[in-house]
């Protein structure tokens, strides 16, 4: 019943001319802001913190079979054209920021770990010909993470329990039995997106997402977005067609070319300027 | 009945953003009030995460703020405008955004991390920060653009 009366008020006051909450007591004014607090928070998805320390531990993991290419020159120039394109990305600003780091791997593969961290292989590096073509897939996995692919792959129900365990402390520190739980369920939430990121891979429509942010991306940015379709082109000439391929985590199939095709913005090339873009990634990758 | 008042509930939040919205709170860890609503204008000072700053006015993406008596602009992926304040309207001195407050640092946080990482030694924690140290300045990013003829924003 206090409720009922509590929902018509609010309605009331928001709706009706004269009508207004400052009319209510504050018992009730009180009560409605708890229920507000509450309510958001019950239902909360992960925030922009926890996504960065998930994506941390899933940095961590994909680190158990992967080493580093220590090679700082190379790393730094990833580095800036990766931030070129995250900064003209719908987040700039993730909660750690963004950071590209090269794996030591002949695999043609990239990872956006949730929260900033992205993986790219050497064999990447390799199979890019061009600037361009790098900013392309390093868009395509700033794509990933400005749409939530990464978190998005934690089951609900684990999620739901985590939130349980989390508004059940008033503290921000957690008592050994509570904190058990949680990081039991934050082990399970990495293996959630581990198993995404390299394992399974991200779905068909998260893939054709992550290609279109990438388009908008290298077009804001003034790279040429026709870099995508190039680069997918040759993956797809390479692979067969086949699903899984040389990229089992980021399948290059056909209709993922003419998905990018349909949607390729309008950009006017600018050849002098592709050139020094392509001289200089030339010669710090050595092609 | 559940369902109207959670329609109520949602109508205020977004009642109270649209009127009352004047706050904001970072939601990164560390970010910049800089002298003008672009990346790569000269920072003014920096903020971290939980401060409140007020919006004086929005510029596309960006927001003109102040702190501490500081004004520039802060862009709006780094702060969440949610911290509207109820008591503007209810003339309650409580804010949605103490709330919020309370419950950053909940959650998935260092504790937890700590823990997993007692549990996990295998995993490479030390090598991720390694990772987060890897950092393009400003100035510099700045100059790869130009010199791409990319565009700088």
């Amino acid at each position: 019943m206090t409720r009922k009366l509590l929902h018509t008020a609010l309605v009331l006051s928001l709706f009706l001319p004269g009508c207004r909450l400052e009319n209510l007591s504050a018992d009730q004014l009180d009560l409605i802001t708890n229920s507000v607090s509450s309510t958001f928070k019950a239902a909360r998805p992960i925030s922009d913190e926890e996504e960065y320390y998930v994506g941390r531990a899933v940095a961590a993991k994909i680190l158990t079979s992967y080493r580093l290419v220590n090679n700082r020159k190379l790393t730094d120039y990833v580095n800036l054209v990766g931030q070129a394109v995250a900064i003209h990305s719908e987040k700039p600003f993730t909660f750690g920021g963004y950071h590209f780091a090269i794996l030591d791997s002949g695999e043609i593969n990239a990872f956006a770990c949730p929260g900033g961290i992205i993986f790219i292989t050497r064999g990447m590096l390799d199979a890019v010909s061009n600037e361009d073509e790098l900013a392309a897939v390093l868009a395509h996995e700033v794509g990933h993470i400005n749409h939530r692919d990464g978190i998005g792959a934690i089951s609900q129900a684990r999620w739901t329990e985590a939130l349980t365990t989390i508004g059940s402390q008033a503290a921000k520190t957690y008592g050994s039995k509570d904190v058990a739980k949680l990081v039991g369920l934050f082990e399970g939430s990495i293996d959630d997106v581990f198993k995404t990121l390299v394992v399974n891979g991200y779905g068909r429509s998260q893939e054709h997402a992550a290609d279109l942010a990438s388009l908008n991306y290298l077009a804001a940015t003034g790279y040429d977005p026709h870099a995508l379709k190039t680069f997918l082109d040759r993956l797809v000439a390479r692979s067969g067609g086949s699903q899984g391929g040389i990229m089992k985590t980021h399948p290059a199939t056909r209709d993922r070319v003419d998905n990018v095709a349909a949607n390729m913005p309008e950009q006017k090339s600018d050849a002098a300027h592709f050139s020094e873009r392509s001289r200089r990634f030339a010669s710090i990758l050595g092609k | 009945m559940t369902r109207a008042i959670i329609t109520g509930v949602i109508l205020l939040q977004l009642t109270g953003v649209a009127l009352a919205a004047d706050t904001a709170r970072v939601i990164v860890k560390e970010n910049a009030i800089r002298e003008q609503c672009r990346f790569f204008s000269p920072v003014k000072t920096k903020i971290r995460l939980n401060d409140r700053l007020t919006v004086t006015a929005k510029s596309g993406d960006w927001y003109k703020v102040t702190f501490k008596g500081v004004s520039g602009c802060v862009h709006k992926s780094a702060v969440e405008q949610k911290s509207f304040k109820l008591g503007s309207i209810m003339g309650s001195g409580k804010t949605a955004s103490q709330d919020e407050v309370s419950l950053a640092g909940k959650g998935f946080n260092p504790q937890v991390e700590a823990s997993y990482k007692g549990s996990h030694p295998e995993a490479d924690f030390h090598t991720v920060d390694t990772i987060e140290g890897f950092k393009v300045s400003g100035d510099s990013l700045d100059e790869f653009l130009r010199n791409g003829g990319l565009n700088a924003q």
